[in-house]
């Protein structure tokens, strides 16, 4: 069974460690702005959400990408991006729903959670598991429709 | 099947370029108008490599070669120096300026070459990566005009081209950095045409072009909503979240 990431709001301690791990993995530096996850916070109300690429199903930005270098990968189980194939265009960024790519034109790369090839940095580094890799075996993935169903009637409620 | 390259036997694919063989296995071959997304241009001839194919020997660009049978490639010798530093000096003459052009020069071991006429306005090589860009994304909106010494890229009758969306894409793969675009106050400038920039509706911020926005609109329905940046595209993202954990105490 293939792994899936798992946010959980509840758990987030804010520490933004996530962010610091990745963009280290990634960049080797240690900036937040290069990171591929966002720890967004409400310090009030004790609640942060970290937010990843959600490794679409249907991904708008893979439709979007006109060389194939936005694709989804069957065995990481994601939507990768290869920066080889990539010419720059930027309409992923535009094309995500949740916002979640960016862009570095220093580096001209799009900044995107490509799952660290199966082994989450952001995962290793959080304190509270608030951000989980786990197999999305039938229970689970029952479990997570059930609660995307209940999201979906609170966001249109919302909107 | 097995190629030599370098006198190293190595394993490479049917139909599959000199160049992907080589890159997979750790062997160096200069290039200028290679791009893995647009392969295929070959018109800049720096990746030439000696092979020995049926017992003849040629010269052959590599990045457009496909191995169809068990060849010997020499990646560097005294001719492939020469050809290179030959197309090297020609390629200064016409960007002397460009970085990667610089770049290639002092690692090909060519000094400036005068003999010609520099053009030290230019910047383009005229190879083509940024017309097969645009071919791509399938808006079309710059070719190469003219031939022979006038031959240049541009817009149809260098006028705004219509079919542009003002995406940089042209800008982003070119190798020397030749195409400008300039960002200011709400408006992007590319190929002489004038783009303005949509305004996110919660910050202000410019994040694309109208014609970006129409273009992604055509592309993925209207269900999809593109009124925000993408900070805070996200920001709206975890306030849902933030919604549901209050309303249901997740």
């Amino acid at each position: 069974m293939a792994k899936i990431l798992m946010v959980q709001p509840s758990k987030c301690a804010s520490c933004r460690n996530c962010e610091l791990a990745c963009s280290f993995a990634h960049e080797g530096v240690f900036n937040p702005n290069k990171s591929r996850v966002h720890a967004l916070v409400w310090e009030r109300l004790g609640l942060g959400v970290p937010l990843m690429c959600m490794h679409c199903d249907d991904a708008p930005c893979v439709e979007v990408c006109m060389t194939g270098a936005l694709h989804r990968d069957e065995e990481a189980n994601g939507v990768l991006w290869d920066k080889d194939k990539c010419i720059g265009c930027k309409l992923c960024i535009s094309a995500c729903p949740f916002g979640n790519a960016s862009y570095d034109s220093e580096t001209k790369s799009v900044i995107k959670c490509d799952l660290c090839g199966g082994d989450p940095e952001c995962v290793k580094f959080c304190p509270n598991e608030a951000i989980e890799y786990k197999e999305a075996d039938k229970g689970m993935l029952t479990k997570k429709a059930m609660y995307a169903e209940k999201f979906k009637k609170i966001f249109e409620e919302v909107e | 099947m097995e190629i030599i390259i370098d006198g190293k036997k190595v394993e490479a694919q049917y139909g599959e370029t000199i160049l992907e063989a080589a890159k997979r296995n750790d062997v160096y071959i200069p290039t200028l108008c290679h791009s893995e997304a647009l392969p295929g241009l070959a018109t800049c001839r720096l990746c030439m490599v000696e092979i020995v194919e049926n017992g003849v020997t040629k010269r052959v660009a590599s990045c457009s070669y496909p191995i169809q049978s068990e060849i010997e490639v020499v990646t560097d010798n005294e001719k492939l120096r020469r050809i290179r530093k030959t197309l090297l000096k020609l390629y200064y003459t016409m960007a002397p300026n460009s970085e990667m052009i610089r770049k290639l020069m002092e690692q090909q071991d060519v000094r400036e070459f005068n003999r010609c006429k520099v053009d030290t306005e230019n910047k383009c090589t005229l190879c083509g990566l940024c017309v097969k860009a645009c071919e791509t994304m399938g808006t079309n909106a710059i070719y190469t005009v003219f031939r022979g010494a006038a031959k240049k890229v541009g817009t149809p009758f260098d006028e705004p081209s219509e079919p542009c969306i003002g995406c940089g894409a042209c800008a982003s793969v070119c190798p020397t950095n030749a195409i400008e675009y300039l960002e200011e106050n709400g408006t992007r400038a590319i190929w002489g045409k004038t783009f303005k920039m949509v305004q996110c509706k919660a910050c202000g911020k410019y994040f694309a072009t109208e014609e970006e926005i129409a273009y992604l609109y055509q592309k993925l329905g209207d269900d999809i909503d593109i009124k925000k940046c993408e900070t805070c595209r996200k920001k709206a993202n975890a306030n849902r979240f933030i919604a549901a954990i209050k309303a249901e105490g997740f």
